[in-house]
């Protein structure tokens, strides 16, 4: 086993990558996933190991700057850490590693040098930089024909062979292929749906070794540091009693509360487990006195549950308002429709038609002193933050 | 007898006389306005919310932590200090203090003042 080094991931994959598989990281386009590729190599080199980078979309002198940049100190590993200078050739510069493609538009030219690589290094971590810049400039059959071959001389080998790969719109048939097929391991890597720039998240769309895993987390990349997970920040408001705290306390694993005389006066706070994804929960207090706390505690929360209570249409008017407060509009946010345990509380659609709510606003009903339809609406609300992991 | 109110602002009216005391304030747990004594009121509603928010979470702060409930929450600045204390599981009482002014003897009798503002809230 070899450790990828990207937290989390060497768990959902039960220890790391065996010698012999292959893996590709699946990369979203306009996501920061050749990083990945990246952390993996200079795990192994940490671990002793020997590592091979095809650059195909950078010099590998520009490579060795990112790395760098990471804070990942590659001189000290220079004697284990090879190139394959695929990139400038293309340029046409001269190059200095000890492996280079001299036609790198030309997949036979290629397919001789990976060959030789795999041949004569110790069993390594082969990293291929841009598996999509390759299949622009050689075609999409005839990498996937050369892929196909690499890793099965990896398989002999003993060689651990991974890539990074853009799905750019390419023909369907070469997505499946490459989704489905062509890999022992396929690590999706993709960007929040709806503002790109909160997050990114990875998780394993397949791995033939490990236990099915539906886990993903969410990640951002740090220089230096690389990749590093982060818990999302989810904030649960909404009116007077509509049981945002017990909202809070029934999803969390552990959860506090700093009320007083029965009211929330400064905030609630729980951590949330659930199908592999985490999340703090911020419950906000909810009088106006209270608005400037309410405005403190909501900054970049990526999510919002807005607990009403379904009995009080009243409050409605106020609930609108504190999304304003918090400025969430534009955020995902879930309606929870509570206290449906109560005689004469409304149905969702009552809600949603006096609320004057938008169609594609979600309406969870809920009664969260009892626990139900708390985790329907958590999972409705992340599948709208992620866009469905 | 005197209502609850009349006795809040003797409370205060007394606390005020301290020496360095620039305004002080009563408020219930929740943050609600009881009576303030300062030249600023319209500010006094928000200052007794903000006021029942430092305590209460800081509060639930250190006895998460095992160390108890604090006795008060100071907050310095540059201008001056700004103290919350408990009176009760029902009240709390605040005092403003110019920044050149010990805190000694305005403890002290913050102190006396919240035991009897608990006396008279519950
Ligand atoms: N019947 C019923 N009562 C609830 C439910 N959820 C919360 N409550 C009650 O509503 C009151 C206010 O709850 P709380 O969570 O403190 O509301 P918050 O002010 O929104 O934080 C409490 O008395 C809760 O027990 C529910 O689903 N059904
Ligand atoms: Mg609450």
């Amino acid at each position: 086993m070899i450790e990828t080094g990207i937290p989390k991931l060497d768990d959902f994959l039960g220890g790391g990558v065996p010698k012999g598989k292959s893996l590709v990281y699946y990369i979203q386009p306009g996501v920061e996933g050749e990083v990945f590729g990246m952390q993996t190599i200079f795990n192994t080199l940490k671990c002793n190991g020997t590592g091979v980078f095809i650059v195909s979309s950078t010099s590998p002198d520009t490579t060795r700057g990112q790395f760098k940049e990471f804070g990942w100190d590659i001189d000290m590993f220079k004697d284990r850490l090879f190139f394959v200078d695929a990139y400038n050739p293309l340029i046409g510069a001269p190059s200095n590693e000890k492996y280079v493609v001299l036609n790198p538009d030309n997949i036979e030219n290629f397919n001789k040098v990976i060959t030789d690589v795999i041949k004569e290094l110790p069993p390594s971590t082969i990293v291929f930089g841009s598996l999509s810049t390759i299949m622009d400039l050689c075609g999409e059959k005839e990498t996937i024909e050369a892929v196909k071959n690499w890793n099965k001389l990896a398989i002999l080998y003993n060689h651990i062979i991974v890539y990074n790969f853009t799905a750019w719109p390419y023909s369907q048939e070469t997505l499946d292929l490459l989704k489905k097929e062509m890999f022992n391991a396929v690590i999706s890597i993709g960007g929040i749906a709806e503002r790109v720039l909160f997050g990114q998240y990875f998780g394993i769309l397949k791995s033939d070794w490990a236990k099915e895993t539906k886990k993903s987390m969410l990640f951002r990349v740090l220089r230096p540091g690389g990749i590093k997970l982060f818990i999302p920040k989810i904030l649960v408001t909404g009116p007077f009693d509509a049981g945002k705290s017990t909202f809070v306390h029934a999803l969390s694993t552990r959860a506090i509360s700093v009320d007083r005389l029965g009211t929330t006066i400064a905030l609630d706070h729980g951590h949330v487990e659930y199908k592999g994804f985490s999340a703090d929960v911020f419950g906000t207090p909810s009088q106006e006195r209270f608005d400037p706390i309410i405005k403190l505690i909501s900054g970049e929360s990526m999510g919002i549950f807005l607990v009403v209570d379904s009995t009080n249409p009243t409050d409605f008017v106020r609930a609108k308002q504190m999304l304003e407060i918090t400025k969430s509009y534009g955020l995902p946010f879930v309606v929870v429709a509570n206290k449906q345990d109560l005689p004469g509380a409304m149905t969702p659609e009552d809600i949603k038609m006096q609320f004057n709510l938008p169609n594609d606003v979600p309406i969870v009903p809920a009664s969260a002193k009892d626990k139900k339809g708390v985790f329907e609406a958590f999972e409705v609300l992340i599948n709208k933050i992620t866009g469905g992991i | 007898m005197p209502h609850v109110i009349d006795m809040v602002d003797k409370i205060l009216a007394d606390l005020k006389k301290v020496g360095g005391v620039e305004a002080c304030a009563a408020a219930t747990r929740d943050g609600l306005l009881i009576r303030a004594l300062m030249q600023q009121e319209q500010f006094a509603e928000s200052f007794a919310a903000m006021s029942a928010t430092m305590l209460g979470a800081a509060e639930t702060a250190t006895s998460e932590l095992g160390k108890g409930i604090p006795n008060r929450v100071i907050v310095e600045s540059d201008h001056g200090r700004l103290i919350a204390v408990g009176a009760g599981p029902k009240a709390l009482l605040m005092v403003l203090v110019n920044s050149n002014t010990g805190l000694g003897l305005i403890l002290l009798e913050l102190e006396k003042s919240a035991a009897k503002l608990k006396e008279i809230m519950i």
